[in-house]
This record gives structure tokens, C-alpha cells and sequence, in this order.
């Protein structure tokens, strides 16, 4: 036996959200994250609209590769109703307890985000609903406007803390 | 020097988003002969101008690439996916 206690608790239970005029951060609830991979050849496309009509939310992450995300945990029965239902299109893989989002908000959020990527941001050609995967400092994230100005931004748990830090760090002149 | 690439799938991106993986060559077929094989494997030309390479898009959409790029000024005039096949002519 360790001689310590393994606590679960959310990457990012310890750090302290704020929520200034400019820009705001929140650690958004550790709910489920499934990564879908379409299969060879197949269109997912119109079930994976079928889903979102439904109220789940889906982003485009590559050609073929999808992530549906939700703040509420699945119980083993509702993750394998939604895996059931993406088949035979896609195959679905459960990333709810390797993936972590991050909420930022404000005005200021694309001033923010164009310290640490060089991905277009601009509200013309990233429209809200669109997701991309880019680099922020050195840490691959995969980032999705949620609103005109809000974007969600996911990365491996591992780097959750790392990213968080770094994300503080590019708001503070922002969030006196 | 230019440092951003367009990746045909995510836009025009910074190059440290990539890797860079050298030529992009014809594979031999597998009793092509050893001269053949050394040569693939082996033998670059090194031209100073146009160059089709492989580069993978590691931290975006995990594509491989093959991105035509001038060696001598970076311009980048070209990128598909390698999915889509190599050309016939760079044997």
C-alpha cells in the first residue's frame, strides 16, 4: 500500500478562476470528452448532425475526427447508447478522464490567444461553432469559439495545469 | 524567411506547428533492385529552388502533407494531402 491517499479530484480543482472586464477564465466541469474516428472511407457527417440536433455538442478536430463534449459525466449505459449510435460510420473512444476544457471569455480573449497562437482568430474567418487544433506557447490545444467572444479550449489533462498557468499569464494585462 | 505554412486543411499556420520529414519521393517498388533502393533511400538532389517534402502537422490536424517549398526563400507554393498520392513524375 502507497503510504499516500489517491484523491480524485479535477486537474484544475486549485486554481482560482476570475473574471475580469477584459478577460475571464473558468476550468469548465471534467463532464465526458469522446473522441469519434470516422472509418475509412465512410461520411459520419449527417449522424454526428443528428447528434447535435439532440443537444450534444460536437467539434470538428481533423478530416475524419470529431469530439463530442458535455459537462455532465455519462453513466456506462448513456456512453454505450452513444457508441452504439456512431457506428458503423465511426468508432467512438471515452476521453472524459484524459482531456481538460477551459473556458475563456472577454473582449480580449483573441488578443489573449494571439500571444501563443498563430492561428486566425479574427470573428470574420473563425466563426463561432468553428474548432481547430494549434499550438498555444508549446502545448498542443484544440480551441473552439463558443461565443463571439468565448472560446473553449482543450488539452491533455497532463498539461492542464501548464496551460492554465501560461493562459493566466497571457491574460494579467488584461484582467486588472 | 517566411515561417508560416498552409496546411490545407487548417490554413496558414507557423512552422513550429510541424514536422518536417525530407523528400518527397516515389517508393520503389519492393524487387526494384538495389541501386534503386539505394538510391530512394539514400540519395537526395538537393536542389536549390523547388523541393516537394513531407511534413506532418503534429500539433494540428495530424495530417501528413507534401508541401512544395522553395529552398532557397522558404515561399511555400503548394500543399495537399499525402493521402491524395505522390505524382507520378518524382520517380
Amino acid at each position: 500500500m502507497s503510504k499516500y491517499r489517491l484523491i480524485h479530484r479535477p486537474a484544475l480543482s486549485d486554481k482560482q478562476p476570475f473574471n475580469a472586464s477584459g478577460i475571464g477564465l473558468t476550468a469548465l466541469p471534467e463532464g465526458h470528452v469522446i473522441h469519434v474516428l470516422a472509418e475509412q472511407g465512410a461520411d459520419p457527417s449527417a449522424m454526428l448532425k443528428g447528434l447535435a440536433e439532440q443537444g450534444h455538442s460536437v467539434r470538428y478536430a481533423a478530416p475524419g475526427q470529431w469530439y463530442i463534449v458535455g459537462d455532465e459525466p455519462l453513466a456506462d449505459d448513456a456512453l454505450a447508447a452513444l457508441l452504439t449510435r456512431l457506428t458503423p460510420h465511426a468508432e467512438g473512444v471515452d476521453q472524459s478522464h484524459g482531456r481538460v476544457r477551459i473556458l475563456a471569455r472577454g473582449p480580449m480573449v483573441e488578443r489573449v490567444l494571439a500571444k501563443g497562437s498563430g492561428t486566425d482568430l479574427a470573428l470574420s474567418a473563425f466563426v463561432v461553432g468553428r474548432s481547430t487544433t494549434t499550438l498555444i506557447g508549446h502545448i498542443a490545444a484544440h480551441i473552439t469559439r463558443v461565443e463571439d467572444h468565448a472560446f473553449e479550449i482543450m488539452v491533455l489533462r497532463g498539461f492542464a495545469e501548464s496551460l492554465w498557468d501560461d493562459l493566466a499569464q497571457m491574460s494579467a494585462e488584461f484582467a486588472a | 524567411m517566411a515561417s508560416l505554412v498552409s496546411c490545407p486543411h487548417c490554413g496558414s499556420r507557423p512552422k513550429e506547428e510541424f514536422t518536417v520529414k525530407g523528400a518527397a519521393l516515389k517508393r520503389p517498388a519492393p524487387d526494384a533492385g538495389q541501386e534503386r533502393w539505394m538510391d530512394y533511400v539514400y540519395l537526395r538532389d538537393n536542389p536549390r529552388g523547388a523541393y516537394e517534402e513531407y511534413w506532418h502537422h503534429t500539433s494540428g490536424c495530424r495530417r501528413w502533407l507534401v508541401v512544395t517549398r522553395d529552398t532557397a526563400t522558404h515561399e511555400i507554393a503548394d500543399s495537399r494531402d499525402a493521402a491524395l498520392g505522390v505524382p507520378e513524375t518524382r520517380a
